[in-house]
């Protein structure tokens, strides 16, 4: 008989996902805000259950999930964003008859995300994959009354439908060389992949995979509409939780099982992250739209994660996880509080009520919203790698490790791109501190306020204390090497 | 005992954070002042315990930060970065004095931000780890960005893009360097560490002279950049005019690219793969920065842009008496640094004064401005005088000291910037002579002369100008012990 508590952090979340789908039946829409405080809590649970699991070495069901350091770390990252997305949803979910319905998405979708970490066979990654990404194709389109959510869903949903055959695709073909899905397994046997040309055609499928999740440039097309489109809680989750599903998908299905193909998939990498960080920074400087210049600064931070695939170090491996938590923080903290400011604009219906995420609209706000500039402060001086913010922890490592592995010519274009990304940072910390406020002050309400506080709580103790998420990382990392 | 390094941190950071929720003027002035006033007293409190007589770090401190990556928060004070602290500690207050009486915007951010970057300043000085000592180097730009952007001139927007993009390159390139130096160690010695002393004594034993050619390089660019130093200063001329007063001042106040080439370039010079071709490569940048800024600063017709010019002149004497390489250029290139940090102050004040009481800063406009500020004349003077070098000045010191003693090792370079000291007389007197004297420009209308707060705080920094220049021991005699133990270094490596 397996040992079911091993997977009480999943069990907490189902749990509370299907007795919050079940409440919300016989509730109105006024007492339903109960829903919110039931997930937060729920997930709390399911956070506090996963950090005491640290340490925890277990492979289950025949060896397809696995416990350990990795699936561990990735799930507080997963968790982590959950409980922002859920502390700030229960204000945008106010007097809304389908709160049942969103926290149950949110919900399940974060459960995919926790499997894909913990997924040690191709059949159950898949699985765990899609279920993560129904759910999120049905949160993204969760404005049925606003066009651009629409648009950015179907987007979201045709383009990863495409990526999830290709997936699906490549792992036939990984399966058709060595006759097994389990990872482990594959790595065991690599030469029958290495020595066959079909070896090849698996990780370029596998790429374009997993790549659509990471949304590396060429496959990000839907990131900026479905980022810009979609309800700014729902934008946070995306950009910060199921992104990470691909990277630690990528982790174990690259650097454990194709390894012996290492030399190829490790070039291909290269330019992609050369590539995306490029393209994600430049274009984001001509940005009007907070929440798109946000989705293409989300490109250019996932250019940098990608790196650890090219340096390939320990510490390399080390900085792209600790990178992805930091990560987790400041994109989370940063959408959600362009959330709070789109609900101070529909609600007071001033500014620019078109795209209500404009940059106009920020004007000020350290004396309309002071937190809320603040945090939001916070997070783009994280995201650009200013000291001592997790962001900046975060490309201390990953950077310095490119040049420990000789590869300098990496370390110099990410530092250069990361002295770009400050220009449209700063930008936007000019807009809400030196231009005067259209509009009188308007208090925060309590969800966006904790959940902010929260992010910034966590991108500030990564900055300011980062040894033991360092030290959870390198255990992380030493899962894969 | 007081951990004074840590408090000269703290101190300053949390009034500013205080002074950013002040409402009046009067509220941010004061409180700013008295987070100077109690900053200036732990300086003192430090430099009346400071022990001349040693290069050995005192006050030091050390408390374990990141482990896995060998990096503790250590600060201590030493020779080299007291006279520095000191500079700060003492001019800040008297910026916020002179400032006290100017109208302006948001002054609850303008006094936090000038606290703020005192505490980044002496962060930088304190630092005895490289991750602190960098997080504090990038912790400088942010308040003088905001400085110029926000309070600066007309160009003031593209001044501080300019400014911001251009250091902060350098400080990345800097952090790669510093990268190589952490993994060349850690893979010869097996143990990370970031601290600075211990990775400068670890330089020379890294991997291939290319490579500690390369890391070497890639650090001193950074702090080349922000001295800064021909050709790297085209940041300079922009930020420095565009900014407003106190901004210039605080710009002036930024002896970190001097710091670092004390702290941790001079140590590491010697064991460079080619050590006699960087110091011919400083020698010609800092002479050459001298004779240029010299030269362009003659062409000025902006009154503050000539100051501008003149500083990256004087900079120049700091990077040629540190490639001079013995003890006394060494010391007189430290001495500049502080010297320089004063007379500036002065001069910069004074162009503030003139562009607010006339309303223009070009020499050619203004003219006998003597007769109607006869009190802002004499502190000018003093300050123009103290800048071209007149003996019995701080400026005299430590170009001389930077001229004789660089002589031995580099007497081509002393003999170019010897030249300049011929047109630095010339385009100081000259200027003085446009605007100060001769017959009153009648259109200026009726010009005012600087209250008598700004007269104090000008008069102070003009007196320590006269004091240190006729008893540099109290500062000198610290830099000496300092330089020996750098220059002992490179002579026992024969260098």
């Amino acid at each position: 008989m397996e040992n079911l508590m091993l997977l009480a952090p999943e069990i907490a979340v189902v749990a509370t996902g299907l007795i919050i789908l079940l409440m919300g039946v016989f509730m109105s829409p006024r007492t339903k805000n109960v829903l919110g405080y039931l997930a937060t809590l729920g997930v709390l649970a399911a956070l506090v259950l996963t950090v005491q699991s640290f340490g925890t070495e277990a492979t289950m069901f025949s060896g397809t999930v696995s416990i350990d350091a990795l699936s561990q770390f990735f799930k507080l990252v997963f968790l982590a964003v959950t409980l922002i997305v859920s502390v700030a949803s229960i204000k945008y979910n106010e007097n809304s008859d389908h709160t049942e319905e969103f926290y149950t998405l949110v919900l399940f979708a974060t459960l995919g995300m926790m499997f894909v970490a913990s997924a040690n066979d191709f059949i159950l990654l898949f699985c765990a994959f899609e279920l993560a990404s129904f759910a999120t194709y049905a949160l993204a389109g969760f404005e049925k009354q606003n066009p651009k959510s629409l648009e950015g869903a179907m987007k979201y949903f045709l383009i990863g439908a495409v990526s999830s055959a290709l997936m699906l695709f490549g792992i036939s073909f990984v399966y058709g060389a060595t006759g097994t899905t389990s990872i482990s397994t594959i790595a065991e046997n690599a030469s029958l992949l290495a020595e066959n040309p079909i070896g090849l055609v698996a990780v370029v499928l596998l790429i374009a995979g997993f790549g659509f999740k990471m949304a590396l440039v060429p496959f990000h097309m839907w990131a900026p509409d479905a980022y810009q489109g979609s309800p700014s809680v729902v934008s946070s989750l995306l950009a910060a939780g199921s992104k990470k599903m691909g990277f630690v998908a990528a982790f174990r299905v690259f650097v454990v099982a194709l390894a012996a193909l290492q030399p190829d998939w490790q070039f291909t990498f290269a330019i992609l992250a050369v590539v995306t960080m490029t393209f994600g920074n430049v274009i984001a400087v001509s940005q009007t739209s907070v929440k798109r210049m946000l989705a293409y600064s989300s490109l250019a931070q996932a250019g940098y994660i990608a790196m650890a695939f090219v340096v390939m170090t320990p510490m390399a491996l080390t900085g792209g996880i600790f990178y992805t938590l930091a990560h987790a923080f400041m994109k989370g903290g940063a959408f959600i509080a362009a959330a709070a400011v789109v609900w101070m604009i529909t609600t007071q219906r001033t500014g620019d009520l078109e795209v209500p995420d404009h940059l106009d609209n920020f004007r000020g706000l350290g004396k309309r919203m002071p937190l809320t500039a603040l945090c939001m402060t916070i997070f783009v001086f994280a995201l650009a790698g200013i000291p001592p913010t997790a962001g900046f922890m975060a490309k201390f490592v990953l950077f310095s490790s490119a040049i420990q592995a000789g590869m300098t010519w990496l370390a110099v274009i990410a530092i250069l791109n990361s002295a770009l990304s400050l220009f449209y940072y700063a930008r936007l910390v000019r807009y809400m501190y030196f231009l005067s406020p259209e509009g009188k002050k308007i208090g925060l309400p309590f969800p966006y306020a904790a959940a902010l506080l929260l992010s910034a709580a966590g991108v500030l103790a990564m900055g300011l204390w980062p040894e033991p998420f360092l030290q959870w990382a390198m255990e992380a990392a030493k899962v894969l090497i | 005992m007081l951990p004074v390094a840590s408090l000269l941190i703290l101190v300053p950071l949390i009034f500013a954070a205080v002074t950013f929720f002040t409402k009046t003027k009067d509220q941010a002035a004061g409180l700013a002042f008295l987070g100077s006033l109690a900053t200036l007293g732990l300086t003192l409190d430090a430099y009346l315990n400071f022990d001349s007589s040693t290069a050995a770090m005192q006050f030091f401190e050390s408390i374990e930060w990141i482990p896995s990556l060998g990096a503790n928060y250590s600060v201590g004070i030493d020779g080299i970065s007291m006279p520095l602290i000191l500079l700060n500690a003492i001019v800040i207050p008297f910026l916020i004095l002179y400032s006290w009486k100017e109208e302006r915007e948001a002054p609850n951010r303008f006094y936090g931000l000038i606290l703020t970057m005192q505490a980044a300043v002496i962060g930088v000085f304190v630092a005895l780890d490289f991750m602190v000592f960098y997080i504090f180097w990038e912790l400088t730009l942010i308040p003088l960005f905001f400085m110029v952007n926000i309070w600066g001139g007309e160009k003031r927007v593209h001044a501080s893009y300019k400014f911001f993009i251009y250091t902060h390159v350098a400080s990345l390139i800097m952090l790669l360097g510093i990268f190589g130096l952490f993994y060349a160690s850690w893979q010869q010695t097996g143990v990370p560490t970031f601290d600075i002393r211990e990775l400068v004594a670890q330089f020379q034993f890294l991997g291939s002279g290319l490579l500690r050619n390369a890391i070497f390089l890639s650090i001193i660019f950074g702090f080349l950049a922000k001295l800064p130093t021909f050709p790297f200063h085209s940041w300079l001329p922009d930020a420095y005019t565009e900014a407003p007063t106190a901004g210039s001042v605080l710009f002036i106040l930024l002896k970190i690219g001097g710091y670092g080439l004390f702290r941790i370039s001079l140590p590491m010079l010697p064991n460079t793969g080619n050590p006699k071709l960087m110091i011919m490569l400083l020698g010609f940048l800092g002479a050459f920065s001298i004779l240029y800024g010299s030269l362009v600063a003659l062409r000025q017709k902006d009154l503050k842009r000539m100051i501008a010019y003149s500083s990256l002149s004087h900079m120049g004497y700091v990077l040629l008496g540190s490639a001079g390489l013995v003890t006394l250029s060494v010391s007189g290139a430290m001495f500049q640094q502080f010297s320089h940090g004063l007379i500036m102050s002065i001069l910069f004040m004074s162009a503030g004064v003139i562009q607010s009481s006339t309303g223009t800063r070009i020499i050619n406009n203004l003219g006998g401005l003597a007769k109607k500020m006869p009190r802002l004349t004499v502190i000018m003077m003093i300050g123009f005088m103290a800048s071209l070098g007149l003996p019995g000045l701080t400026g005299f010191i430590a170009e001389f000291l930077v001229l004789a003693f660089s002589y031995v090792n580099l007497p081509g370079f002393v003999l170019l910037a010897l030249l300049a000291i011929v047109i630095t007389a010339g385009y100081y007197l000259w200027a003085m002579q446009r605007a100060m004297f001769g017959v009153y420009n009648e259109k200026l209308g009726d010009v005012r002369d600087i209250n008598s707060l700004q007269v104090f705080s000008m008069g102070v920094i003009a007196l320590l100008v006269l004091y240190f220049g006729l008893n540099p021991n109290p500062v000198l005699n610290m830099m000496i012990t300092s330089s020996e133990a750098i220059v002992s270094l490179a002579a026992a490596l024969g260098v």
